[in-house]
């Protein structure tokens, strides 16, 4: 017991290192996911606010800019409309019911705090469960796919970036169909690399790259990017680098899609997996 | 004393807003991100007792944490430079010891001194937060790189900021 407490005196201060250290690394390795941790949700209400107040300053500055994006995107609701619009006065369309045909909602949000520096970028939506978000909802930027939400509180949303290490997307090339995986490999945030098209298919610079609906996250044709260079590697596959679309540096208004019918499909698919 | 405690709670404030707000917005091409609220540590008092240096480095990475929604990378990253600090102090220490009650401060012990010591602490700092960040040793150079332009510019920062406090 004697000897127990010398110890204790003699080694104090790397006990105390230890404990912090060990506290530290506990959050640090339950925490990553965003789902499970209770005092980051907790607390994070507190930092929001000065997060609020500074995105406002820096969305100000950025009035221009944020106009002009919200008026090309009005210019194609607008078309979009009368394109639908046509197709309605069609004398024989078919009867359906609308409720079940709607399979993707709609919403908009503001970003009001986001990174581009680290390896694993996260950025927050000031809207929560209360307006109706939720986890795994898809979130896209100018109709180009921006993030992923992994994380929801009552009023605000984290939403995990393309710009991460830990993303994993389906995409295919739009000119021939064949999809793969796109994931970001942490060096330039304005490109990213979609792997596992196979080396038989031609690919030329330029193509656009759209999502696949397999994931039931993000509805079908997307855009992602465009491909700005490929290569063949060692296996069997290409290693496509492509110029993402969304300028992540600039994200203030967003959209986000839920899918209605998501747990349908994870439901049937469950047993088969 | 008291007066002590107040100044350093104020340099504390400023210090973590100035990073929250103007520093975690500044994004150089993705590699570089100035973390100077490492100038807390670096600032307390030579003569601290270990336990509240660690204490106070653990809730300064703790507040950096929260506002960046980043469990436990800062904390770690900090607490272990607060480990550090005292035998990086020993490791320098000016050739007559340190004065009674002073701060680790460039108005206090010179440019020359305070540059080394910063370097030391910024580089055990960085080091730990980016290769926790990354949590591989995938892309070892890279980070490396990061490590080490991230470093370059949180120095710089650091010594500009010492240098503004001097004047005053």
């Amino acid at each position: 017991m004697r000897n127990l407490l010398t110890f204790i005196a003699k080694y104090n201060n790397l006990i105390i290192f230890l404990i912090l250290e060990g506290i530290a690394f506990s959050l640090l390795t339950s925490g990553n996911s965003y789902h499970n941790t209770r005092i980051v949700k907790g607390t994070r209400g507190l930092t929001r606010r000065i997060e609020q107040r500074a995105s406002n300053a820096r969305t100000y500055f950025r009035l221009r800019e944020i106009g002009q994006t919200l008026a090309t995107e009005n210019t194609y609701l607008k078309n979009e409309i009368e394109r639908l619009g046509r197709n309605e006065t069609q004398f024989f369309s078919p009867l359906t019911d609308s409720v079940y045909q709607q399979q993707y909602i709609w919403s908009t949000a503001e970003v009001v705090n986001n990174s581009v520096n680290r390896q694993k970028n996260f950025f927050t939506l000031n809207k929560g469960v209360l307006q109706g978000l939720s986890v795994d909802m898809a979130v896209t930027s100018d109709r180009a796919i921006a993030g992923v939400i992994v994380g929801c509180s009552m009023n605000y949303s984290v939403v995990m970036s393309l710009l991460n290490l830990d993303f994993r997307l389906s995409s295919r090339i739009r000119s021939n169909g064949y999809f793969g995986s796109l994931s970001w490999d942490g060096i330039d945030i304005s490109q990213a690399v979609l792997s596992e098209i196979p080396q038989h298919v031609t690919i030329s610079v330029g193509d656009t790259v759209e999502t696949t609906g397999y994931s039931a996250v993000f509805p079908e044709g997307i855009m992602v990017g465009t491909v700005s260079d490929f290569e063949k590697t060692g296996s069997d596959f290409y290693k496509i680098t492509v110029l993402l679309k969304t300028d992540f540096k600039r994200l203030y208004y967003v959209n986000v899609i839920g899918n209605l019918q998501k747990a349908e499909q994870r439901e049937l698919e469950k047993p088969y997996q | 004393m008291i007066n002590r405690i107040l100044r350093f709670g104020l340099i504390f404030i400023i210090l973590i807003l100035l990073q929250v707000l103007l520093f975690n917005n500044i994004q150089f091409s993705g590699y570089v991100n100035p973390y100077i609220y490492i100038l807390i540590v670096l600032l307390l008092p030579v003569e601290i007792p270990a336990y509240l240096l660690l204490m106070i480095s653990f809730f300064t990475g703790l507040i950096m944490d929260l506002f960046m929604g980043t469990p436990g990378m800062h904390t770690a990253a900090t607490v272990l430079a607060g480990f550090f600090r005292p035998y990086a102090l020993r490791l320098i220490s000016p050739r007559d010891g340190y004065e009674a009650n002073s701060n680790p401060s460039m108005s206090v012990y010179g440019f020359k001194w305070f540059f080394i010591y910063t370097v030391v602490i910024v580089l055990v700092h960085h080091t730990a937060l980016f290769y926790l960040e990354v949590f591989r040793f995938t892309d070892f150079l890279r980070t490396f790189l990061r490590v080490l332009l991230s470093s370059l510019f949180s120095i710089t920062f650091i010594l500009l900021i010492e240098y503004i406090r001097k004047a005053k």
